[in-house]
């Protein structure tokens, strides 16, 4: 397994906030070129009027997914150090609907 | 940001990506963030790590007592040297490098029809607040729960998403006067 490279050691940890600069600059340019800087169009999803919001984060989902599934088969990324988040059903259920809510509201 | 035609006379803003391609590229961007770090994407966590400082400032005495804000100042000396604050930057930072590029950047506030600017910020404010409790009753937003932990398939946060769409899709039809 030689990914995470930060937690394998390839990579120093010193790079840990370059590394967040860089990814983070590219997460906010896709999100602006898929229109997610406008909270009309965000909002839209929920007025069936543009569905894009789902368009761009299913297909995320999934090609996240299909990447992380082939690189743990070919034995590259270790599966054991993906950030799982615990299981909490009855407030994740609540926080979403009041996220969900404050989304329409706000306009994300 | 707030985004609507562009500032230039005569300027048109240019049209948005696709959105199955933008899918992708955020999906390699999530994958890259998984390979080199070990981490997922995020936001609502940058901004629990920011107010536990501001928290700890103001009522140490307060903060010390509270596990919440422990568990952010517990993590780094400075908060602002944190990994999601940084990335959160960096979000800033890329959206407005592709608003200016598109020609997409100037200074409105996006409203239906309906509402009075004043209206809609005073949604925009209480929409925010629901948010931010939402984001951290649920332990996530949209990128830490239902992009990250979605394409983990934790459980949970295929809970949280669908949640986030059955609150938006519930109270739509109340808020349409703020945006139709």
């Amino acid at each position: 397994m030689t990914a995470p490279l930060m937690t394998s050691g390839v990579l120093s940890p010193a790079y840990s906030l370059l590394v967040a600069l860089l990814i983070g600059i590219s997460f906010g340019f896709f999100l602006e070129r898929a229109g997610f800087g406008s909270a009309r169009k965000l909002v839209a999803q929920f007025y069936l009027t543009d569905l894009s919001v789902f368009k761009v984060m299913f297909t995320a989902i999934v090609t996240a997914m299909v990447g992380v599934f082939v690189l743990s088969r070919v034995g590259f990324l270790d599966i054991g150090e993906m950030p799982i988040i615990g299981t909490y059903l009855v407030p994740e259920i609540i926080g979403g609907l009041i996220l969900g809510i404050g989304f329409v509201m706000g306009g994300y | 940001m707030k985004i609507g035609s562009g500032q230039d006379a005569g300027a048109r803003p240019a049209p948005y990506m696709n959105p199955y391609l933008a899918g992708i590229g955020i999906g390699l961007v999530l994958l890259a963030a998984f390979v080199i770090a070990g981490r997922g994407l995020g936001a609502s966590g940058a901004f629990a790590n920011v107010v536990s400082f501001v928290v700890n400032l103001v009522a140490p005495a307060h903060a010390a007592d509270n596990s919440f804000y422990q568990k952010y100042l517990s993590r780094a000396s400075n908060p602002f040297k944190d990994w999601l604050f940084i990335e959160v930057i960096g979000v800033i930072i890329g959206g407005f490098v592709s608003g200016i590029l598109a020609g997409r950047v100037s200074r409105t506030i996006e409203r239906g029809p309906r509402i009075s600017d004043k209206g809609r910020l005073a949604f925009a404010f209480g929409g925010g607040i629901l948010t931010a409790f939402g984001a951290q009753f649920g332990r996530g937003c949209t990128s830490g729960q239902a992009l990250t932990g979605g394409s983990l398939l934790n459980l949970g946060s295929w809970a949280f998403m669908l949640s986030v769409f059955a609150g938006g899709y519930g109270i739509a039809y109340f808020l349409r006067r703020e945006w139709k």
